[in-house]
């Protein structure tokens, strides 16, 4: 028996490869980046290799620029985002599963409006609305603006996730003596728990990735997040281009190693919310 | 249970029940939403300026008038255009390619699937700052690449060339956004019924066939549903071309949004900027529109699916 | 105590009324079934006793007291889902405690690990505990207290469904549909263990079914329910005997009743070319001198016998299906006509019910006698039964 070579299979893997190595290869060449020396990086032939001697650099950067601070403050508005959204969101994709009501329609359509507003377009009223709001140059205020954006997303994942919970259930809850408040929280919310992680996630997501905003309305040195912070080195030389990448991979490892643990259920909801509309 | 009856909203209570509990949010986004909206409309009709806010006079549709005038902004149009069209349908190709590639079980498909979504969870500073230096005249690693593949010409400066920019704007960008669409059309595989998929093997259809005639029409949906947000999505898009070439060079990525931001804040007219965003919101709405229309009669002629 | 009354109970959606006007009166202790087939009203009618359907028009009364306006959880009623609606994020024990829980609810309870220990307190307090392990125990479920319901069988999860509501030790149980989705051993065996629960623990059931074998075997009580309106009201036996009318008839009895053809001239009921003498119970309708009725027959007062002769109606075998203990055989008769809903079936064809293995073969000749003392007329025009074999004992309405 003559054993033969499956080309279909192979190309198929090698496709999946080439993917794979695509997807993953900018993240890999922030590393690669951060680990190599300043000199060596404006080299003929560029180092493909991470140099794991020069791991201090991750330390370096600490000292050298605020990075701590950076993180501080978009961790602080990330998680009010996150909890702040949640809070808003589970009672009108609660009301939007269960209840029919006139305006049902106007208010999903709302929503759905909200995706279309650039952050750039809005900064400007919302600029002076947060002046007369005290909201200006606060972490407060990116944590008010981002919600903005992100709670109707977060109302049709949730809302799609609670579509699936049976009113039986509910209505068992009904029987056994749970008011209506009782029931989304002690029976729908442990039942769509899954959806609800993904969807803080998604929050937390966009408060930490934010730029728009936080560029604008805010204006401390001491208050500048990540995002801000690692915007002021693109395209810029004056700092070692090893340090700006090590920086900017340390902003980038939470969000991305938070989306992989949470990664089953936040293509759940994304997907859950996405295809219902 | 027998009855077919209405099941929603069969938890009786008292009328007002659902406005009281979407009051919340209502009020919340009429606030950080609709009030900013409504200004940014009052604002296109001002010649507000951000020097002088005190200064501003009504001017009716001048606004409106000078940028359906100007020739920068035509080009600004073609330029929103041509970028959202390639995002939609480069991320929607390569999303569909991978899916279908990570559809069928292989060993570390579970490891595969997580890994290929990790784009679209980076912040886009951070992408675009890996990507502006990946695309570095001298020393990035594109050029280093097109070097050692033997172009004598890899010292290309992308992101400052009016004819490589926006290729080098919208690779950043699929890269970016086709692990959604692969995400989204994975779930939509997941529809696709194996028996109708060995019934038209059965009746002898090659791969193609098979995938046109089951594959396509289950997925049909989440593709034109995908295509809408990434539409969407790509008109507001800032972040990315704004910190990787502000728009330029020469306007050759200056989209509807970029030029908001410019027009506001780079030349501080408010009242201008205010215009562009309501044509960039009325382009948003069309499409949407568009998109229902053309669903909802899918629909009537007895769905896709 | 707790008799449910029921005055004039009518639900509508909007012009389509799902329930018009119930009047039942149900005492203490009993067991009714409400029967009848899909989209009938009877699970409306069960939810809006529970409470989880409001009443469009009308009253229900549990003793004296009027329930309609109260919240499900104020009528003292427990009710088992056909889904079962167990919470599958909660433990067997947890899902048996939480209406007991819920009694004792206060709004901090909602505060995470506060709320938490509360509950657990509850759950662990010695009546409680006591209580739910009784009822675990009477139930079976004792090994399976600390597991989930998605890792229970389908009668499991029933059981848990019933342990959640006894631990109410509520006057009233509904139960809408509770066996369907079972498969048929279990639903048999788990009928019977709906029976015995009424037997110990007492209390008033009112139970949805469209299964009439489960009517007939469980209800002290039937309600036989058609589009909204109730067709008849009484027991078992009675329902079986006396059908009110013709579509009762027809959903009571496997095979059901059959409905012939009939003509009274001159004090003898004609079918066909046969005449027969008129029991007595028949003769109070004879007055009406030549009148077309409809005779109703249970298939086991008809007999097959080769030859024919006087007082037997003759006709041909057009199948026979053996069942073991005794064997159907499907009758074309010759000179008759039978009145059916079911257009499907043929218009001259009777069931008849035979000891044993039959060796009966389709075509065959045959002659059917026919057994009066159980016979019950229907008016051709309305359906309604003309005559009571038996005065009814107990007028339950």
């Amino acid at each position: 028996m003559r054993s033969t070579f499956n080309w279909g299979h192979g190309l198929r893997l090698l496709a999946i490869v080439s993917l794979l190595a695509a997807a993953a290869f900018p993240i890999y060449w922030m590393l690669v980046t951060s680990l190599t020396p300043s000199a060596d990086l404006f080299a003929d032939t560029p180092h493909m290799l991470p140099d794991f001697s020069r791991i201090e650099v991750f330390e370096e950067v600490f000292r050298e620029i605020p990075v701590a601070t950076w993180l501080a403050n978009s961790a602080i508005v990330a998680t009010g985002t996150m909890v702040l959204s949640i809070a808003l969101a589970i009672l009108p994709a609660y009301t939007l599963s269960r209840f029919r009501f006139r305006g049902k329609g106007a208010l999903g359509f709302t929503l759905f409006v909200t995706q279309m507003l650039p952050e750039a377009m809005l900064v400007v009223p919302l600029y002076a609305i947060f002046g007369q709001l005290a909201l200006l140059d606060t972490l407060t205020g990116l944590i008010l603006a981002n919600t903005a954006f992100t709670v109707p997303v977060i109302t049709w994942i949730l809302k799609g996730a609670i579509d699936g919970v049976p009113i039986d259930v509910e209505e068992a809850a009904r029987i056994d003596g749970c008011s209506r408040i009782d029931i989304v929280l002690s029976v729908v919310i442990p039942l769509v728990a899954p959806t609800l992680a993904a969807a803080g996630v998604i929050a937390f997501f966009h408060g930490w990735n934010e730029y728009v905003f936080a560029q604008t309305l805010v204006s401390s040195q001491s208050l500048q997040t990540a995002s801000v912070g690692l915007a002021g080195f693109v395209g810029e030389l004056s700092t070692p281009v090893h340090s700006v990448m090590a920086v900017g991979l340390i902003y980038t490892l939470p969000a991305v190693a938070l989306y992989l643990v949470a990664q089953r259920y936040v293509v759940a909801g994304m997907t859950a919310g996405s295809v219902k509309g | 249970m027998t009855e077919s009856a209405p099941r929603n909203g069969r938890l009786e209570g008292s009328r007002w029940t659902p406005y009281i509990y979407i009051a919340p949010i209502s009020l919340y986004l009429l606030l950080f939403q609709g009030y900013p909206l409504i200004q940014e409309l009052m604002l296109s009709f001002t010649s507000t300026s951000l020097l002088s806010p005190q200064d501003s006079e009504y001017v009716g549709i001048r606004n409106y008038q000078d940028l359906i005038d100007a020739s920068d902004f035509h080009a600004t149009i073609v330029v929103t255009v041509v970028y959202t069209i390639a995002c939609v349908v480069l991320s929607i190709g390569l999303g569909l390619a991978a899916a279908l590639l990570l559809d069928r079980p292989f060993l570390g498909r579970g490891v595969a699937r997580a890994a290929v979504t990790i784009p679209w969870a980076a912040p886009s500073v951070a992408v675009a700052l890996i990507f502006t230096w990946m695309f570095n005249a001298q020393y990035g690693i594109f050029n280093h690449a097109l070097r050692a593949l033997g172009f004598a010409s890899g010292h290309e400066n992308w992101l400052d060339h009016p004819a490589l920019a926006l290729p080098a704007i919208l690779l950043t960008t699929v890269w970016q956004i086709f692990p959604f669409a692969s995400v989204v059309l994975l779930a939509a595989l997941q529809g696709v019924s194996s028996e109708l998929r060995e019934a038209a093997v059965i009746d002898g259809a090659d791969r193609l066939s098979v995938f046109k005639a089951v594959v396509w029409p289950t997925i049909q949906p989440s593709v034109a549903l995908l295509s809408l947000f990434i539409t969407i999505w790509s008109l507001r898009r800032f972040d990315l071309i704004w910190l990787m070439t502000q728009g330029g060079p020469i306007g050759a990525t200056n989209t509807l949004v970029i030029e908001l931001y410019r027009q506001g804040f780079v030349y501080r007219e408010l009242g201008f900027a205010a215009a562009v965003g309501m044509i960039g919101l009325t382009i948003a709405l069309v499409v949407t529109l568009v998109y229902f229309h053309i669903s909802a009669r899918a629909e009537r002629a007895g769905g896709r699916r | 105590m707790a008799a449910i009354t029921l005055k004039n109970v009518t639900k509508t959606w909007g012009h389509v009324s799902a329930v018009s006007d119930i009047n039942l009166d149900v005492p203490d202790g009993e067991f009714l079934v409400l029967l009848g087939p899909s989209g009938c009203g009877k699970s409306t009618l069960l939810r809006m006793l529970a409470g989880l359907e409001t009443v469009s028009n009308g009253e229900i009364h549990l003793d004296d007291r009027r329930v309609d306006g109260l919240p499900p959880s104020a009528r003292d009623m427990a009710f088992v889902f056909q889904s079962y609606a167990l919470y599958p994020h909660m433990t067997v024990r947890r899902n048996i405690t939480f209406p007991l829980i819920m009694r004792r609810h206060r709004w901090w309870f909602h505060i995470p690990i506060v709320g938490h220990l509360a509950k657990r307190a509850i759950e662990r307090s010695p009546e409680v505990k006591d209580l739910v392990d009784r009822t675990a125990k009477v139930l079976a479920l004792t090994e399976m207290l600390d597991r989930h319901p998605r890792t229970l069988s389908g009668g499991q999860r029933q059981r848990v469904a019933l342990g959640r509501a006894m631990v109410r030790q509520p006057e009233v149980f509904l139960m809408d549909e509770p066996l369907s989705n079972l498969d048929a051993k279990l639903r048999t065996s788990m009928r019977a263990e709906i029976t015995k629960l009424h037997r110990e623990v007492g209390g008033t059931f009112v139970y949805v079914t469209h299964d009439q074998v489960e009517a007939m075997t469980m209800g002290t009580m039937i309600a036989l329910m058609r589009k909204g309106v109730v067709q008849q009201f009484g027991r078992p036996r009675d329902i079986y005997t006396n059908p009110a009318n013709t579509y009762v008839a027809r959903f009571i009895g496997t095979p059901p009743m059959n409905l012939i053809k009939a003509r009274i001239e001159e004090g003898q009921l004609k079918v066909g070319e046969a005449a027969f003498a008129l029991p007595a119970h028949l003769s109070g309708i004879s007055d009406e001198g030549r009148a077309e009725v409809l005779l109703g027959l249970r298939p086991e007062s008809l007999t097959i016998s080769p030859v024919g002769g006087a007082g037997t109606l003759a006709g041909e075998v057009g199948l026979v299906e053996h069942i073991g203990a005794e064997s159907l055989v499907s009758v074309k008769l010759a000179h008759a006509e039978t009145a059916h809903e079911e257009e499907e079936q043929e218009q001259s064809g009777v069931m008849a019910t035979t000891p044993g293995y039959s060796e009966l073969k389709v075509g065959d000749r045959i002659a059917v006698g026919v057994n009066l003392s159980d016979a019950v007329f229907f008016s051709t025009r309305t359906g309604e039964r003309l005559t009571a074999k038996v005065p009814q004992l107990e007028t339950v309405r």
